[in-house]
């Protein structure tokens, strides 16, 4: 959570009573998967109902009205590291955060542009949302055009 | 409840069968009040409703075309040809769309099909602005104080905000969305605002038109529900205060307010009704009011349809409203009286969006994975999504609105607060999680709300959320959920970003 790694170690078989370590430490729980992605556990007789929610931003447990969004991790991978690195600096794309419609285009390739100055106008259910450039520096490219539909995470313009 | 019958002309025209224009939620809603009257139902629909719920659940269903709303939902001339080829007697159009459109109410009128609202005349009176202004002066109605017409001068501004005394708001003439807005307090500040609100309007709406009207400081929101039958009577229904917004859209909705008194109750409510019946107005609408802190209120404008928002006054006064409006659709006199209507209990209402609180409020359109439902005692959910649904890019984001319904107000929160954490919406984001912010500020939970409340809630801090106690047991169950999606191996190993399943090490470990 919040940047830190746990470690968690299953038994083979997962129903009802199992030991289950989480950061080393050992605890019996009873286990029970009601249908795909609802979970009951039991632990010293706290009830917890655990949900799994996948979307396109990614994976959570839903757990006492929070959420607790995860991601699996291969400690000898290093694509993650790899990937904030390249966050730093370079190129950056504006990606659409959600389906809609391209209805304005504020900055051509070329101009050069502020941090937060607006980039384009993306229309989603009634509401217009402007996309705004991620760093001060020169538009690379605009990928798309007025009237265009775009998916969640398509890339709608590169700054750099 | 027997009825004092009155001489009148209204014939009493029975309904069979009702076409609904609309989609979502609300058609649901309706299409069940006329199942429960035994009254057919005709749903229509666009391509990206093709497997919503109201065409699921009604008797017959007739396309529109594509899913923008101007090729589907508002095309009034092939949903009244509809209407007439299906046999439809009377068109309830719901909120939004066709609902408050004139034109549309009368061209059902001219073609004999009942339209399910207030006469195409009345709507004409009280659904526009300037129009009902002049009609709520005639009725003697309180407004907020200023300049209706745009100002000519910066002299002219000076006048104007001495008469009506400081502070004053300018308003840009064609504007909307808080642009070519300033509150001035003093004379001294007005006329370098007068200049920058108008250059603003200038740019963002091509006129620099300003009018200037009275500040009300912490206005609440409050609004009078009316109900109008074609025998000359109209009832208020008691009141939802509605201050809990976030850029002029509402997000919770509660009844009675906890502020409006009998008294006022009862002088907001004639008011109402005055306004209503002097323009001839028939079947459900709602007047809103801005209320000071000196429970002064002003007129603000008139809703010509049924509101997103009814639920909370059903609840409290034990009446339906869809039921009411087909009976008096059908000519029929109301079955109470203003004396028979009695206020009980309160009721909360959430409108659960597919927006993302923690990304600026983006819509989130999408395949929904996951639905779960709240349950117990006084809760309602009007909702027209399920699992496996898609929500369509193309029209308001509500999924759904929970309500609900306790003997106080205090109950009613923290029943709501329960259901909150019950609900789950997978797949999507949703301002589920966000209303536990509001639900237990110490603010909210006293009723120290005004329309401002929102923004300045939304501007604080956020507090780390407690539950840190719960970080180990959710990553327990990240693991145990994706064992259980993976093929059955007691030695994997998931990777970060490709998921793909090793067979070399025991552990799991999760980043969180």
């Amino acid at each position: 959570m919040n940047g830190r790694t746990r470690r968690i170690e299953l038994p083979a078989d997962l129903s009802g009573p199992v030991h289950c370590s989480i950061d080393g430490e050992l605890k019996q729980i009873d286990v029970h998967l009601l249908e795909p992605g609802v979970l009951s556990l039991v632990i010293n007789g706290h009830a917890y109902r655990c949900i799994l929610d996948e979307g396109p931003a990614g994976r959570a447990v839903l757990l006492d009205g929070k959420r607790f969004v995860y991601a699996l991790d291969d400690p000898r991978s290093l694509r993650s590291r790899r990937g904030a690195a390249a966050d730093a600096g370079g190129p950056r794309p504006i990606k659409a955060p959600m389906p809609g419609r391209v209805v304005r285009i504020l900055a051509s390739a070329g101009d050069v542009v502020e941090a937060q100055q607006g980039i384009l106008v993306i229309e989603a259910m009634k509401m217009q949302n402007e996309m705004k450039s991620p760093k001060t520096g020169r538009v690379v490219r605009i990928a798309v055009a007025v009237g265009d539909t775009v998916q969640a995470g398509q890339v709608l313009a590169v700054i750099d | 409840m027997p009825i004092k019958s009155t001489q009148s002309a209204v014939k009493v025209r029975p309904i069979r069968k009702v076409l609904i224009a609309n989609r979502g939620e609300i058609a649901l809603r309706i299409l069940r009040a006329c199942r429960e009257k035994g009254i057919a139902t005709v749903a229509v629909y666009s391509d990206a409703d093709r497997a919503a719920l109201h065409v699921l659940h009604a008797d017959e269903a007739y396309r529109l075309g594509p899913a923008p709303a101007r090729e589907s939902y508002l095309r009034g001339g092939l949903i009244l040809e509809i209407a007439r080829k299906t046999g439809t007697d009377a068109i309830h159009p719901g909120y939004g769309f066709l609902s408050e459109n004139a034109d549309f109410a009368e061209a059902c009128e001219k073609a004999g099909v009942i339209f399910i609202g207030p006469p195409a005349s009345a709507m004409r009176k009280l659904g526009s602005k300037t129009m009902a202004r002049q009609a709520a002066d005639a009725a003697g109605m309180p407004r907020v104080p200023g300049s209706v017409k745009g100002l000519a001068s910066i002299e002219e501004a000076h006048t104007v905000a001495r008469q009506i005394g400081y502070p004053v708001m300018l308003k840009a003439a064609a504007g909307g969305g808080g642009k070519g807005m300033r509150a001035v307090t003093a004379d001294s500040e007005l006329a370098e605002a007068y200049t920058s609100a108008s250059s603003e309007a200038e740019r963002a709406f091509g006129s620099g038109e300003i009018y200037l009207e009275k500040l009300i400081l912490q206005p609440r929101h409050i609004e009078i529900q009316l109900i109008a039958d074609h025998h000359g009577h109209c009832l208020y229904l008691g009141e939802r205060e509605c201050s809990v917004q976030r850029r002029h859209q509402k997000v919770i909705e509660e009844a009675p307010s906890a502020v409006v008194g009998e008294e006022l109750r009862r002088r907001m409510g004639e008011a109402a009704v005055k306004l209503a019946l002097g323009a001839g107005y028939t079947n459900a609408g709602t007047i809103e009011f801005l209320l000071d802190a000196e429970e002064n209120f002003y007129f603000l404008e008139m809703n010509t349809r049924l509101q997103v928002e009814h639920p909370v006054t059903e609840l409290i006064t034990g009446l339906d409203l869809v039921h009411l409006q087909l009976a008096i659709a059908e000519g029929r006199p109301l079955p109470i009286a203003q004396k028979d209507v009695h206020l009980r209990g309160h009721a909360i209402e959430c409108r659960i969006y597919a927006e993302d609180p923690d990304n600026n409020f983006f819509p989130s359109p999408g395949l929904i994975t996951k639905l779960i439902q709240p349950g117990g005692p006084g809760l309602r959910e009007d909702c027209a999504v399920y699992e496996g649904w898609r929500v369509p890019l193309d029209y308001d984001p509500m999924l759904s609105k929970l309500i609900a319904y306790a003997p106080t107000r205090e109950m009613a929160i923290d029943r709501m607060l329960c259901a909150l954490e019950e609900y789950v919406i997978g797949g999507i984001a949703t301002n589920i999680n966000f209303f536990r912010r509001i639900l237990t500020d110490p603010d909210f939970r006293s009723a120290k709300i005004d329309t401002g409340y929102l923004d300045r809630l939304l501007a604080k801090p956020q507090a780390t959320e407690a539950g840190a106690e719960a970080v180990p047991i959710a990553a327990l169950a990240a693991a145990l959920f994706e064992a259980a999606a993976a093929p059955a191996t007691s030695t994997s190993v998931v990777s970060a970003y490709g998921s793909e399943w090793k067979t070399a090490a025991r552990k799991e470990s999760l980043r969180e």
